[in-house]
């Protein structure tokens, strides 16, 4: 039986093959299906859809953009609870995609993609994944995620601990935090929602932290019934207020992407934040950054702050040592000891490799190319790596608005490449390499000016400070270089 | 000695790192300490947590204020084994019955008038002044008062210990040397006049007033302890060879001024200096505890227990 299908699978050649079914993947599956191509396949590692948010599920995850933006303009939810909604209302609005579109029956769940190869003779990819089965699409979407894969510190004797582990993108909803001694290592975007549940919960909490960031307040209040009264009857209402976050989201980009009068002001709004919330010196002291607000991640909640200052919390910067079978130890002398640590470490970033082996024309491997910083098309295509479209790749990293705007676009630029793979039956369209290199020379040169490059270590740079992961200028420019597929900008084959 | 390379230095840190856990505070030992020994060692070692305490605020300061994200990371590092060798130290009066409860005894009234001074200014201070001040103090911390401690007291532990802070030290004292000449280099003429501007600031004449008394205060103690005066000679002379030993290291100011300062601290007989300064010292002792500055958030984070 299982001989049988792989056989189907190698005889069939899809329109598209779809790596991944988080919003990406379902994203490009309703736009296929809405352009009346509906041979196509999604191929997902797990049993659910839902992607990064069906994997981070931890206490008090939620998204840092409002839920009006942060969601498909083509599918608007009137019902949205709060302002900034929760992970799991998030993953419902991604499984009522899922159904609503009909888009399980496209679905391979447990499919794990371990390699895509492009066959330049048929003109096709080849997916493979680890049960044995190949998948062959006319056009490829990777739509596995930039941040998809959980990332461990690079701490001595972390295999060492004998308590409990715990990544945050991989949580473990049966650990009983009761009673317990718990740390959590971070304090970026998933450790600033997590702290705040865990202490209420735990026995002793120990916040480990290597550079602080910068928060701004979260706005984040319940919506009242008649708000979802009001979306639910009259749409144009939710998609003006999608309008004005998108625009207050734009304007944002003044002072987080360049520096500029708006950048001290959202500091000094930082700092006041701080200074309302944690009243001891010292502890301000060691909250506040010192580098240029945007140049990392800025992180919103006005929960964090409280929670660090609660008896049972307490924020530890002394550099860690190493990680011992009981505990963490510090440079301070000390084995804090645990029944838990909590690696609220982020996620293995693809800016200087390929997230899975990817082979072009001739071979050629995304891997070794990306080793020195991933370089691609409008963050979209690769050159040499023909039909292969992608979302949310190198430098379409938004800093300021909903990464949904970015992927959304990119979508419709893929759909666009599968409409005239299929209508002009190439079997080859690929961008033209020095088309690419210009692109990321310009992109490159606007990045210089940028906040990200403003000197500060962050998983937006290589080791190098090669920045091959955001986008330097507005949500609507991004939008605007995709409108438009030119063909002079490939080769048609 | 060439300038050292800070990036190897930073690894050779990480590398050397060691906890409380590491050493065996109960092994056998803590009664060497004479009867005669222990009041004056008590006095001694809580001076010393408390130094050791300061100077880590000192170094958290340096890191806030370093030029390069290398002495960034340096600096922060040296932040936490000052607090190690705080902790260690107070592990040893734990050891030898010296600590009532849990917390490290109370300051002298000049720790806190230093520790009040750090807390509202270590952080806007010239880099190079703590730069260049923090290495002279450990120079008399390391060369003179940790050895005369390791010659007079025979626990084992201590020697344990002090062992272990000594390599760190060493370490800091590369770092601090080194950095002091690339502080000297290019300040030739304009070097002088810019740290005169800097010197006459009020936060750092105010930062003077209760420095120099805890330091004669300081001085005085440990000559009570039973320290010869000619190891402290001995100590400032290393500091002024070490910090000397190149053209970029005596062409910088700071060096120059804290060089002068530490051996007329030392000398008992430069009436003029320690005159005044002694005034300073009484005048100090006599502010009621009501009066003194309250103590601030980081003040304290200090504990003998190896694993909390």
């Amino acid at each position: 039986m299982v001989r049988k299908q792989q056989a189907h699978n190698e005889q069939h050649t899809h329109a598209m093959v779809i790596v991944g079914a988080g919003f990406a993947g379902l994203g490009m599956a309703i736009k296929l299906r809405q352009a009346g191509i509906e041979d196509f396949v999604i191929l997902e590692r797990a049993s659910e859809v839902g992607g990064t948010w069906r994997d981070n599920q931890y206490p008090g995850a939620a998204c840092d953009v409002p839920s009006n933006l942060y969601s498909f303009s083509f599918a608007p939810n009137p019902d949205w609870s709060r302002s900034y909604s929760g992970s799991r209302e998030i993953l419902d609005y991604i499984r009522y995609l899922a159904d609503a579109y009909d888009l399980r029956r496209h679905i391979r769940f447990n499919a794990n993609v371990d390699s895509l190869r492009f066959d330049e003779e048929a003109g096709v990819w080849r997916a493979h994944t680890d049960d044995g089965a190949t998948h062959v699409g006319r056009a490829t979407l990777l739509a596995s995620g930039p941040l998809a894969d959980p990332e461990y510190p690079n701490i001595s004797g972390i295999d060492d601990f004998q308590g409990h582990r715990i990544h945050s993108s991989r949580w473990d909803h049966d650990y009983d935090f009761r009673g317990k001694k718990v740390a959590v290592i971070g304090t970026g975007a998933s450790a600033v929602q997590i702290v705040p549940e865990l202490v209420k919960e735990v026995d002793q909490l120990k916040v480990f932290q290597r550079t602080p960031a910068w928060i701004l307040p979260r706005l984040d209040v319940a919506t009242p019934e008649w708000n979802k009264t009001l979306f639910r009857r009259i749409p144009g209402a939710q998609d003006a207020m999608r309008k004005a976050l998108y625009g207050v989201h734009e304007a944002m980009a003044l002072g987080v992407v360049w520096n500029t009068p708006l950048t001290k002001l959202l500091e000094r709004m930082a700092r006041a934040h701080l200074h309302r919330q944690v009243k001891d010196a010292w502890l301000r002291r060691e909250l506040t950054p010192d580098f240029t607000i945007g140049c990392k991640r800025v992180l919103m909640t006005s929960d964090y702050y409280p929670a660090l200052q609660q008896p049972n919390c307490k924020l530890i910067t002394y550099p860690i040592d190493r990680i011992s079978e009981q505990g963490i130890r510090t440079a301070e002398g000390i084995e804090h000891q645990f029944d838990c640590i909590v690696f609220a470490t982020g996620f293995h970033v693809n800016n200087q490799g390929a997230p899975i082996p990817i082979y072009g024309r001739g071979g050629r491997n995304l891997d070794a190319e990306w080793r020195g910083g991933a370089r691609a098309f409008k963050g979209t295509n690769i050159s040499g790596y023909p039909n292969l479209f992608m979302t949310l790749g190198p430098n379409s990293g938004p800093g300021h608005n909903s990464a949904l705007v970015y992927m959304e676009a990119q979508l419709d630029y893929a759909l666009q490449g599968v409409h005239k793979i299929l209508q002009e039956d190439l079997k080859m369209l690929d961008v033209r390499p020095h088309v690419q290199q210009k692109h990321n020379e310009r992109l490159q040169k606007r990045l210089a000016k940028t906040n990200w490059n403003s000197g500060c270590s962050s998983w937006y740079l290589t080791e190098d400070g090669f920045n091959a992961t955001m986008f330097p200028g507005f949500a609507t420019q991004f939008v605007q270089q995709l409108k438009t597929l030119q063909g002079k900008d490939y080769i048609k084959v | 000695m060439a300038t050292i390379d800070l990036d190897q230095m930073l690894d050779k840190v990480k590398a050397s790192q060691w906890a409380l856990k590491d050493i065996d505070w109960d092994a056998p030992g803590a009664e060497l300490i004479t009867d005669e020994q222990w009041p004056k060692l008590r006095d001694f070692m809580v001076d010393l947590v408390w130094i050791e305490h300061v100077g880590a605020r000192g170094f958290a300061a340096m890191a806030k204020n370093a030029p390069t994200d290398t002495l960034r990371q340096m600096y922060h590092y040296f932040y936490a084994e000052e607090q190690r060798h705080a902790n260690a130290e107070m592990a040893l009066m734990k050891r030898w019955g010296m600590l009532d409860g849990d917390d490290v005894p109370e300051p002298n009234n000049n720790i806190r008038l230093v520790v009040d001074w750090m807390e509202k200014h270590a952080d806007e201070l010239p880099y190079n002044v703590l730069g260049t001040v923090i290495p002279a103090l450990e120079v008399a911390l390391d060369g003179a008062l940790c050895q005369f401690l390791l010659e007079t007291v025979d626990d084992p532990v201590c020697h344990e210990a002090f062992d272990k802070i000594n390599e760190d030290e060493s370490r800091h004292l590369g770092v601090g040397f080194s950095v002091m000449e690339m502080q000297g280099h290019n300040q030739a003429s304009v070097g002088m006049v810019r740290f005169m501007g800097r010197m006459f600031q009020p936060h750092v004449l105010l930062g003077l007033a209760v420095y120099t008394p805890l330091l004669n205060k300081m001085r005085d103690n440990v000559v009570k302890v039973g320290l010869p005066e000619e190891k402290l000679y001995h100590a400032m002379k290393k500091f002024e060879k070490i910090g000397g030993r190149t053209e970029q290291g005596r062409r910088n100011p700071m060096f120059q001024f804290v060089a002068r300062h530490m051996r007329v601290m030392v000398d008992r007989n430069q009436k003029f200096y320690h005159t005044p300064v002694d005034l300073l010292v009484k005048l100090t002792d006599r502010i009621p505890a009501w009066a003194l500055p309250d103590k601030p958030g980081w003040v304290g984070d200090v504990t003998w227990k190896p694993t909390d």
